[in-house]
């Protein structure tokens, strides 16, 4: 029997490849009848190159609590899943218009804050975030521009819209998996690959440095541009060495950093180095000791009054959590039409936000219908999925919410889009719950996306969690060619 | 280039080269253990010795464990608690490469963390148990390998000869440590042996060149005519031979000039002064009449200079580095001293 024979979607859910009637979706046939040509027994043989060809490249990410430095690799899924070129391009355009906001956002309440004057999203919702840092009121981020890197979260609903879940402006990572991911599908798969005729995605590091060099203080010629780590024990130290080795920078670590007369400068083996743009991995919290957390060993002190003098970038700039507060969250389509007197192209998720009493009325009532959100936390904690949770731990995100409104945001379960992917207990292909994030780029220039993204997929069944430290693995995303 | 970078590509050298010699240094006296007229404890000690390990393999293994080649062989591949065993070297190796992959060739790191994994891996282990000689030339092919792509595969530039700074700083130390161990050991076997086995003096000799990689590059220079003295002369002055002392250190000199020309206005690196010295001191020996006092002595000043030019590198060329690890100055050179005191020879 074929790989897909007897596949079906779960009823009242969106299948990513299938529609309700188990045919190809529009524009899929090619692919997927190019991935249907092998056994079960054939593709397993398949998946099990690419994971040995992965852990021997050490495409690995390292488990914390775990003080031997275990490293693992990310699970993938070798079943792709698929965009068609059309869908893609109204997701592009989309999240191009989404960052312009987004910006402006961050721009504006660094600044004048007028949109908080002119009452379209409450003053103190904002400048309540617990990422909200007023000590870089005034300061503008050299270059122009803060958002540098982004990966704004999309889901699929039943209907079959996508829509924004979240909003990552700070240092979202997964990118490296997307062309690791992409490389050793093309050698396992290569015939596939080729008749099914996918966007290529290779060019990220090179769009990547572009992007870099465009904000420096001095010219191309004379930048000198890093990738900053917090180091080898980080979980994401691979995609660090990754992204500076294809875009041939330097790969540092915050000891081989300092400030002197408000300039970063390397320690290298010929004397110091200045550094003009920083491409920083690290958490804004261990960043600079002199201004954030004093007991941070992975900072740099003096950073942040070299980027505040325009003497060094930082990407992305500090601030930005302010923007992707997931209270905030509900109001970037009110930040579209402000800012770009426009009606948003991407729809998002309903989100009643604790802060606001109706809101929060609503939200206690229905309590066992609701996904509530911790505001500043991530990777699938903190969180209280309501139709499965026991009423005990129901009453427990009760007292949490009324004692303080301010950090819970709640949505109605959604049931994400499903993707056909290899079980490998059984060796039968099943339906689980995928997410997409998508890559951009935002420079001097304006913003590009990286066709497809890094599609995050629940390994579990009836899971709905695709962070991979709970179960979650991902896939290659082929946006198909035009 | 970064300076902690620097300091990791120089230990990436070592302990890749280390993992190598050990293996090789096993796999040669295993061979030699079936076949000598030695004693078992005759061919492991030095071993053991050479690897600077008497003590804490006594403390874990017991006091007559010298004598059980089977034990050395564990302790020297898979022991997780011995810091110079082959798993442990690699371990190093490759750890030093993950905090330096911007600047190590993908390809040569995929080759030290397949390693790894394998030498981590319970096929190591029955692969050990199974078919030693299978196993030592998996690793030591590998390794070779990754020393082979290193410089196949990256810029010759800074980062690279900082590796190789490491390999032929560790390969002279090696090959040093191995002669001079090995000379008197056998040394003292051939005395007592003398006239009752003429022959096996030169399975003692040949099995040191093939420790050394020597066997067949000697043959070409000396037509079969094997002499304790012309192995040891072979080791320590043929310019043209790879792992000698004296071609080594030709190439660590050229390398220190490399990573740090000389130019008017900037002060000489110590490190240039003191391995002009060493090299000179060396051409100054009279090689045709070498006795084991003198092999001895020269080889106690090598090993002593070069550790004191592994310390000059981090400290005068590395610098800045922020000393975050405690990476093992390698194997003990005080034990090897007090193992040979001046009456050594004879």
């Amino acid at each position: 029997m074929n790989l897909f024979g007897g596949y079906r979607g779960l009823p009242g859910v969106w299948d990513e490849l299938f529609d309700g009637e188990g045919k190809p979706r529009l524009g899929f046939g090619r692919a997927i009848d190019a991935l249907d040509s092998r056994t079960a027994l054939e593709f397993g043989r398949c998946q099990t190159l690419a994971e040995r060809a992965l852990l021997n490249q050490g495409v690995t990410f390292s488990v914390y609590n775990d003080d031997r430095g275990t490293e693992k690799i990310f699970p993938v899924c070798l079943l792709p899943r698929l965009i068609s070129a059309e869908e893609w391009r109204k997701v592009e355009e989309g999240l191009q218009q989404r960052l312009r906001a987004l910006s402006m956002f961050l721009d504006d309440v660094y600044g004048e804050q007028r949109i908080l004057a002119e009452g379209r999203i409450p003053r103190e919702l904002v400048l309540g975030a617990k990422q909200y840092l007023p000590i870089l009121r005034g300061t503008s981020a050299p270059g122009g521009v803060r958002i540098h890197v982004s990966g704004i979260d999309l889901i699929r609903d039943p209907s079959g819209t996508f829509r924004v879940l979240e909003d990552n402006l700070r240092t979202p990572s997964g990118v490296s998996y997307v062309l690791e991911n992409r490389v050793v599908t093309k050698r396992v798969m290569p015939r596939t690959v080729d008749v099914a005729r996918v966007q290529r995605v290779e060019d990220y590091p090179a769009r990547l440095a572009e992007t870099l060099v465009s904000v420096s203080p001095v010219s191309p010629e004379e930048s000198t541009i890093v990738v900053l780590t917090p180091g080898p024990y980080n979980s994401a130290y691979f995609e660090h060495s990754f992204l500076a080795r294809t875009m041939g920078l330097e790969l540092v670590e915050a000891a081989d950093l300092f400030v002197d007369d408000d300039r970063v400068w390397l320690r290298t083996t010929s004397g110091p180095r200045r550094v003009h743009v920083v491409y920083r991995r690290t958490d804004e919290a261990f960043l600079d000791p002199e201004v954030f957390r004093k007991d941070s060993m992975l900072g740099v002190p003096g950073i942040m009054r070299a980027w505040a003098k325009g003497n060094v970038a930082l990407a992305n700039a500090p601030g930005n959590g302010v923007a992707d507060d997931k209270a905030v969250y509900a109001y970037v389509p009110e930040m579209v039409r402000f800012y770009l007197a426009e009606e948003p192209l991407l729809e998002q998720v309903r989100t009643w936000v604790c802060f606001r009493e109706d809101d929060r009325q609503y939200v206690l009532e229905h309590l066992a219908e609701m996904v509530v959100k911790a505001v500043d936390e991530a990777g699938g904690y903190g969180m209280l999925i309501g139709p499965q949770a026991s009423a005990a731990e129901r009453d427990a995100f009760r007292a949490k919410i009324q004692a303080e409104p301010r950090s819970y945001v709640a949505q109605r379960l959604i049931e994400l889009s499903t993707c056909p992917t290899w079980d490998k207990v059984s060796g039968h292909v099943v339906p689980r719950r995928v997410d997409l994030r998508p890559y951009s780029l935002f420079g001097k220039n304006g913003a590009w996306v990286l066709p497809g993204g890094l599609t995050r997929v629940a390994l579990v069944e009836g899971s709905y969690v695709v962070n991979s430290s709970q179960g979650g693995g991902s896939k290659d995303t082929w946006v198909m060619k035009p | 280039m970064i300076s902690r970078v620097a300091d990791h590509c120089f230990w990436f050298g070592r302990y890749l080269e280390r993992t190598e010699s050990t293996a090789r240094l096993l796999q040669v006296t295993a061979s030699l253990a079936l076949d000598s007229e030695l004693t078992p404890e005759q061919c492991w000690q030095p071993v053991v010795i050479t690897a600077g390990e008497q003590e804490r393999f006594a403390e874990l293994c017991g006091p007559f464990a010298a004598a059980d080649g089977d034990a050395v062989q564990r302790y020297l591949t898979l022991d997780e608690r011995v810091p110079v065993s082959l798993r442990r070297s690699i371990a190093a190796a490759r750890e030093n490469a993950r905090s330096s992959r911007d600047v190590i060739s993908l390809e040569a790191w995929e080759i030290v963390n397949e390693l790894h994994l394998y030498l981590m891996s319970p096929a190591a282990r029955e692969d050990f148990e199974e078919h030693p000689y299978g196993f030592y030339r998996r690793i030591r092919r590998e390794a070779q390998l990754c020393l082979g792509l290193l410089r196949a595969t990256m810029l010759h530039d800074t980062p690279l000869y900082f590796c190789w700074l490491g390999v032929l700083l560790e390969r002279v130390g090696q090959t040093a440590r191995i002669l001079d161990v090995q000379y008197h050991a056998f040394l003292a076997a051939e005395s007592a042996g003398r006239g009752a086995y003429p022959i096996v003096e030169v399975s003692l000799w040949l099995s040191l060149l093939r420790a050394c990689y020597g066997f067949e590059p000697f043959m070409k220079i000396h037509r079969g005519i094997v002499s304790a003295q012309s192995v040891a002369a072979f080791l320590i002055f043929e310019p043209r031979f790879p792992r000698g002392v004296r071609h080594g250190l030709r190439r660590v000199r050229d390398l220190l000039l490399a990573v740090r020309p000389t130019a008017p206005g900037v002060p000489v690196p110590r490190a240039y002064a003191r391995i002009e010295a060493l090299e000179e001191w060396i051409d100054g020996q009279n090689a045709t009449r070498l006795d084991a006092r003198a092999v001895h002595e020269i080889l106690t000043r090598v090993v002593d200079e070069t550790h004191a030019l592994c310390d000059l590198v981090q400290s005068e060329l590395i610098a800045a580095a922020p000393q975050s690890q405690s990476q093992s100055q390698s194997q003990g050179q005080t034990q090897m001293q007090s193992q040979f005191p001046s009456n050594g020879g004879a």
